[in-house]
């Protein structure tokens, strides 16, 4: 019942100050929007053509900018589109032979791996190459054929691309901010005033705990369904979702309660909280993909927590994924955040047993 | 009857002799004061009599811990919480039940004079009311000991005179109390017995009229050869 009322207690102090309002209800909400625009969000799809001279392929270049949705730019040459997708200057591009103009021939459609809005251009580009293949050559077969691995799959709502990412920044982000709550707690004598009472050291830190724990875990579960309510992110699997959530808002409260239990005054302790829990996320992949890291990039970032969460959720949302293909990252997460409160109480207690 | 028997306790943090033999008993219904200047021992005493630090050597015998109210030094509640939000929350943690603990906060917020104010939050409070409620917060399991750690430091006179009439007041009512200050006036005005405290070591015990000397400052002075405020 005591450890019920401290973790009551540390969320209710929570919302006292009126910033932490805005951090916890409203930012997140904010950046998943602004994020999920840049990912594509309702953008306008810009395809690059290059096409014969036949009437042919001046049909089907016409057929795909009837779309609402997509602006085509005629290009020179294929050196010229690739050279405008890899800078990100048109979301795709589509190369039609001079063979199309004569019944055959393979159109070709490029992409940027990484770019989720490339694999958008691809619905539409298949369903017009069929139809207007129908329309001149209903006895040739279309065939599509899909080389290289992506990412992203087609279709993918733009905001599960920033969402996960940014469950995990803000949940750990929240989690040592509040841990400040803690320092302060000691700073100011209320633990030790508790300790002189007739609760139990154990019970104490496990109030303290619990309260790190329900901090992170109320800040996923906002962000979580918000986002399920607010932009229609689908996080894949239930019990993997909330498997992921869970274990992870359990490393974010085991960082508070190392966090809050490290620093006696709270001054440093909110440094360092911002440092951790700003830079952290941003090495981990949690406000740029992980896709769009360099190899040795991605290979660092797995230092982090947050990467093996951004690749459970990743699998969970993009691949189909259940429970058992993320146990890797659950296991990994799991560890670390038992590290980190078995710290954090055996740091509280010396401080507390003085 | 002794409500507090403190036996040969003992201190040390290094080289530092914080709390050095030191004993004494507060029996029931007494107030008693254990004087000194600051860094004389007095808070580290207070904090192995209840229970927050072990001590290298020695014994307590108080009240369990549920019957022992203590008020620390600093004013320890949550500033961002109101008085009754405070008081509710360490109710809770004494154990008591909801409809217990909400009786016995309005009582003690009437005790110390903050019923007008039990709403605010404590940030807004003067250093003085903050004081108040630091005690009120000492007297929720209604201990049979309470222990007041320099309760009046830094409030203005005013502040301190309402302080120590709720203090004489609860005296009133058979509670023991073990009251430390640096400040004479106050000592002389409440308490029974005074222990003199220097280097962690009693000097000098018993009430102010046995202590001799027109006053306890004197009295201080000749044991220990400085002024009280040092």
């Amino acid at each position: 019942m005591k450890i019920v009322l401290m973790a009551g207690l540390n969320l209710r102090r929570m919302f006292k100050d009126r910033t932490n309002i805005f951090f916890v209800l409203v930012a997140p909400f904010l950046l998943i929007l602004v994020l999920g625009q840049l990912y594509g969000g309702g953008q306008q799809l810009r395809l690059g053509v290059v096409a014969g001279p036949g009437a042919p392929s001046e049909r089907l270049a016409s057929a795909l900018a009837s779309g609402s949705r997509v602006t085509v730019e005629r290009l020179a040459d294929e050196e010229a589109l690739r050279a405008a997708v890899e800078r990100g200057r048109l979301h795709a591009g589509l190369v039609i032979p001079a063979s199309y103009d004569s019944g055959g021939g393979r159109v070709r459609h490029l992409v940027r791996a990484t770019d989720i809005k490339s694999h958008d251009t691809g619905t539409w580009i298949r369903s017009i190459v069929r139809q207007e293949g129908a329309r001149g050559q209903p006895s040739l077969p279309v065939r599509v054929t899909t080389t290289g691995k992506t990412p992203f799959p087609e279709g993918l709502n733009a905001y599960a691309i920033a969402a996960p990412g940014l469950l995990l920044m803000f949940t750990f982000l929240t989690s040592l901010t509040a841990a400040l709550g803690l320092v302060e707690s000691r700073a100011i004598g209320v633990t030790a005033r508790l300790s002189a009472g007739p609760t139990r050291l154990r019970t104490i830190i496990a109030g303290e705990a619990a309260g790190r724990i329900a901090i992170a875990l109320f800040q996923a579960v906002l962000i979580m369904l918000g986002s399920m309510a607010l932009f229609g992110v689908s996080w894949g699997d239930p019990v993997g979702a909330v498997a992921v959530l869970l274990v992870f808002s359990l490393v974010g409260g085991g960082a508070g309660m190392l966090l809050g239990a490290a620093f006696r005054t709270p001054g440093p302790s909110i440094s360092v909280a911002m440092l951790l829990g700003l830079g952290l996320p941003t090495l981990g992949g949690a406000t740029i993909p992980l896709e769009s890291f360099a190899e040795p990039m991605r290979t660092l970032a797995h230092l982090t927590p947050h990467a093996w969460g951004y690749d459970a959720f990743a699998r969970l949302i993009r691949h189909g994924d259940g429970l058992t293909g993320v146990l890797p990252q659950l296991a990994v997460l799991g560890v670390l955040a038992v590290v980190l409160f078995a710290l954090g109480t055996w740091r509280l207690r010396r401080a507390l047993s003085g | 009857m002794a409500v507090l028997a403190v036996e040969g306790l003992r201190k040390s943090y290094r080289d530092l002799v914080a709390v050095d033999g030191l004993g004494f008993a507060v029996r029931e219904g007494e107030t008693y004061g254990l004087l000194g200047p600051n860094g004389a021992g007095k808070s580290t005493a207070i904090s192995m009599i209840v229970g927050i630090l072990a001590p290298d050597a020695g014994s307590v015998s108080a009240p369990p811990k549920a019957r022992v109210g203590y008020v620390p030094q600093e004013v320890a509640v949550y500033p961002d919480l109101t008085a009754r939000e405070n008081l509710r929350f360490f109710s809770g943690m004494y154990g008591m039940r909801r409809a217990e603990a909400k009786s016995r906060t309005t009582e003690v917020l009437r005790l110390v004079g903050l019923s007008d104010r039990a709403d605010e939050a404590v940030a807004k409070y003067s250093g003085g009311m903050q004081r108040r409620l630091n005690i009120a917060v000492g007297l929720l399991n209604r201990p049979s000991l309470l222990v007041l750690d320099e309760p009046t430091a830094g409030v203005d006179p005013q502040s301190r005179n309402a302080i120590l009439d709720s203090v004489q007041r609860m005296t009133g009512e058979g509670l023991a109390v073990l009251y430390t200050t640096h400040y004479m006036e106050e000592a002389q005005r409440l308490c029974d017995r005074v222990g003199i405290i220097d280097h962690g070591r009693l000097l000098a015990e018993g009430t102010p009229a046995e202590l001799g000397e027109p006053d306890l400052e004197a009295a201080f002075l000749r044991l220990t050869g400085r002024e009280l405020r040092d």
